[in-house]
C-alpha cells in the first residue's frame, strides 16, 4: 500500500519523505484532536451509551427544575441546552431568586420577575398603568406636547410622545418611558 | 536582563551571538526554517489535509477514533490515545498518489532554495 521506500534515496528525497511525515503527522494529530474533542463532549450520536445519557439528562432537567439539587450530579457531564448543569456543575432554580433594587423606584424586586415589574414601573407597555389614569394623562399629553418639545431635557422624549400623544401611559414629564433604557435614569 | 542593549526588565535576556555560532542549525533544521519562513509550509499542511478528506482518509481515521472511543469509554480516552491509535494505520493508508503530489512539491521547493 504505501510507496517502496526501500531503495537508497538520495538526501534530497529523504529530506522530503521526512518533510512528509512531519506534515502527516500534524495531520494526524489534528484528527486525533478533533476526535478526542468530540468523543468527550458527547458529540457522537451514534453511539448506544448516548441513549441512555440523554434519558438521565432528561430525569435530571425534570428533577432539578423542582428542587434545587446541588452539584447537579456527574462531575464531567456537559449539560447541554437547558438541561440545568453548568460548567461548575452547579444547577440553577429556573427562576431567578436574586432580590435586587429597581432603579426606577427603588423597590427591592426578585431578579425572575424583574422585567413585567419593570414594565409596570415604567409604563412602557401597553397595558401599563401607573401614576395617572387614562383620561387624566390624555389631557396632560396633549397639552403639553407643545411645553415638553420647548423643555424636555432628554432628546428622546420629544420623538416618544408625540408618537404616542394617543396612548398615554402615565408618563411624568421628565420621563422618557417609551425610550426606556435611555431615559434620564442614568447608564 | 543585562545585555549590553536596552531592554524592558521583564523581558528574558537575548541569546548572544557567541553562543549561537557554536550549534549551527542542522539541514533538516534549516530547511524547516526556510519553509515555515516563506509561508510553504503553511501551504503544503493545507493541501495535504485537503487531499486527505478528499479521499476520505479522514473519515476513515474518523471512524477508527469513534470506534475506539467507543469501546474504551469515551471519558476515558486522550488525545495521546487517539495519536497512538490512528498514526500506524494512518501513515499507511495515506493515498500514493497524495504522497506523490506532497514528495514533488516538497522536492521543487527544495531544489528553488539554495541549500542542496
Amino acid at each position: 500500500m504505501s510507496s517502496s521506500d526501500d531503495a537508497p534515496l538520495s538526501p534530497r528525497s529523504q529530506l522530503a519523505l521526512s518533510c512528509f511525515e512531519e506534515l502527516l503527522d500534524c495531520a494526524v494529530a489534528d484528527v486525533a484532536s478533533e476526535c478526542h474533542r468530540i468523543a468527550r463532549l458527547g458529540l457522537d450520536r451514534s453511539v448506544d451509551a448516548e441513549e441512555e445519557e440523554l434519558r438521565v439528562w432528561a430525569a435530571r432537567a425534570a428533577v432539578g427544575g423542582d428542587q434545587h439539587h446541588p452539584g447537579g450530579g456527574g462531575a464531567a457531564e456537559e449539560g447541554g441546552g437547558k438541561g440545568g448543569v453548568d460548567v461548575f456543575g452547579q444547577t440553577h432554580p429556573a427562576v431567578a431568586a436574586d432580590v435586587v433594587e429597581c432603579m426606577n423606584c427603588g423597590r427591592p424586586v426578585v431578579a425572575g420577575r424583574f422585567a413585567p415589574h419593570l414594565e409596570k414601573c415604567m409604563g412602557k407597555g401597553r397595558k401599563a398603568r401607573t401614576k395617572t389614569t387614562r383620561s387624566s394623562s390624555a389631557g396632560r399629553t396633549r397639552s403639553s406636547n407643545g411645553i415638553a418639545a420647548a423643555t424636555s431635557n432628554s432628546p428622546y422624549s420629544n420623538t416618544t410622545n408625540a408618537s404616542r400623544a394617543s396612548t398615554p401611559n402615565g408618563v411624568t414629564d421628565s420621563v422618557g418611558g417609551a425610550g426606556g433604557n435611555h431615559s434620564n435614569h442614568g447608564p | 536582563m543585562v545585555s549590553g542593549r536596552r531592554a524592558s526588565i521583564n523581558r528574558p535576556p537575548t541569546p548572544s551571538a557567541e553562543e549561537d555560532r557554536d550549534k549551527e542549525p542542522s539541514l533538516e533544521e534549516a530547511i524547516n526554517i526556510k519553509l515555515v519562513e516563506s509561508g510553504e509550509k503553511e501551504k503544503l499542511m493545507e493541501l495535504l489535509r485537503e487531499r486527505l478528506v478528499e479521499c476520505g482518509w479522514r473519515d476513515e481515521m474518523k471512524a477508527l477514533c469513534r470506534a475506539y472511543a467507543r469501546k474504551k469509554g469515551r471519558n476515558n480516552v486522550t488525545v495521546d490515545d487517539l495519536i497512538h491509535v490512528i498514526t500506524p494505520k494512518g501513515r499507511a493508508s495515506v493515498p500514493d498518489s497524495v504522497k506523490a503530489e506532497l514528495l514533488q512539491r516538497i522536492r521543487s521547493f527544495l531544489m528553488s532554495t539554495s541549500l542542496r
